[in-house]
């Protein structure tokens, strides 16, 4: 019976509920703060010497170089890889969210990071610095396909990179177009809890 | 000058048991939910290296410790259609009355059921009424006016009534 229903104050029920009291030292959480700030600065680092060693490897290629086109597409694709480092460099000092930030702030960061990350995708040649590195690319790899055009059979060693470029770019544009639809409705899902917070 | 572990120390006493039943208020899953816990507590650590006590310690204890959850709950992708307002459910219609038949964890696993189906800003304001905060203490931890949350309360103490008396709400 509704009225004999014996736990009628919600309160009672809330405060009542077993809890289980956590067994983290103060030592186990600076060990586990320490080892989360580790893991995203080397993250990012990683991908900052990667970037360098790119543009060192590319820039000592393109100074060996004799032809002027090579030397210039071997120099893009070392500022393609300097520009990688920076965006990695710039990543690490992304804004933190305040700790004590109220609800409506907290969703304003979730949603920032996300139109940043919606943004990214979205001009992706550009901010990931694709289209400097085909650029380089091209002018690498043409004048050399030129030279061998007389010769068919060196022109077959070359199939391999364009079947491999061109299965990249069949797989990269769906899954950017599905990555941009995702981030989307995620952040119309957050600007509707931020209109409705601001509503009260 | 309180250092930070002892601001953190003193919080783990003080509010353990608070934080553990919050937990239970954004995640079902024992496992995960232990996992968000002791996020929460890293959190508060953290955050403890820049309490400068504008506001008072337990209001920056819940601010933290929903702010960690709610994290969580955005990044578990469970932010809209599992999720209602306090007016939408009020709104549902009850289930048969039958279905209350039963004891003391079976209403607490409803009340953590209905909790969890709340979106983020109703969440954080049944939980600080359940934990017996008054509206301007709520209001302080939700950046909400006192006469909003009171509205809010109201709504939630409808809600929890007939709930409790009626038959639990179920969507559709």
């Amino acid at each position: 019976m509704p009225g004999e229903f014996p736990m009628n104050d919600p309160q009672k029920i809330w405060q009542d509920q077993p809890t289980e009291a956590i067994k983290m030292s103060l030592e186990e959480i600076r060990r586990k703060a320490h080892r989360l700030q580790t893991k995203a600065r080397l993250a990012a680092l990683a991908w900052i010497v990667m970037g360098l060693a790119i543009c060192v490897l590319f820039a000592r290629s393109s100074a060996k170089a004799h032809a002027a086109v090579e030397r210039i597409g071997w120099g893009m694709l070392s500022l393609w890889g300097l520009y990688g480092a920076y965006q990695a460099y710039k990543w690490i000092w992304t804004g933190t969210l305040a700790a004590d930030a109220t609800l409506s702030t907290s969703l304003d960061f979730y949603r920032r990071e996300l139109e940043r990350r919606h943004d990214y995708a979205r001009h992706i040649w550009r901010r990931s610095g694709l289209t400097f590195c085909f650029g380089g690319l091209a002018l690498v790899v043409l004048p050399a396909l030129i030279s061998v055009l007389g010769a068919p059979r060196l022109l077959v060693n070359a199939v391999p990179l364009f079947v491999l470029l061109a299965i990249w770019l069949a797989v990269f544009s769906p899954l950017r177009k599905r990555q941009q639809r995702r981030l989307q409705r995620e952040i119309d899902e957050l600007k509707m809890l931020e209109t409705e917070n601001r509503s009260l | 000058m309180v250092s930070q572990d002892e601001l953190y120390r003193e919080v783990a006493d003080s509010y353990g048991s608070s934080l553990d039943r919050l937990a239970r208020a954004y995640e079902a899953d024992p496992e995960a939910r232990r996992d968000l816990l002791q996020d929460i507590h890293l959190q508060l650590w953290r955050s403890f290296a820049h309490f400068d006590r504008r506001c008072s310690l337990r209001t920056w204890v819940y601010r933290v410790a929903h702010n960690v959850a709610t994290g969580h709950v955005v990044r578990q992708r469970r932010i809209r259609k599992t999720l209602a307002s306090i007016e939408e459910i009020e709104s549902m219609p009850s289930n048969d009355q039958n279905e209350l038949a039963a004891g003391q964890n079976k209403a607490l696993e409803r009340l953590s059921g209905l909790i969890q189906q709340l979106k983020p800003l109703d969440r954080q304001i049944i939980v600080s009424y359940l934990e017996g905060m008054d509206a301007n203490s709520t209001a302080e931890i939700t950046g909400l006016s006192p006469a909003n949350v009171a509205m809010k309360v109201h709504r939630i103490k409808n809600v929890l009534t007939r709930w409790f008396h009626e038959g639990a709400p179920h969507a559709g």
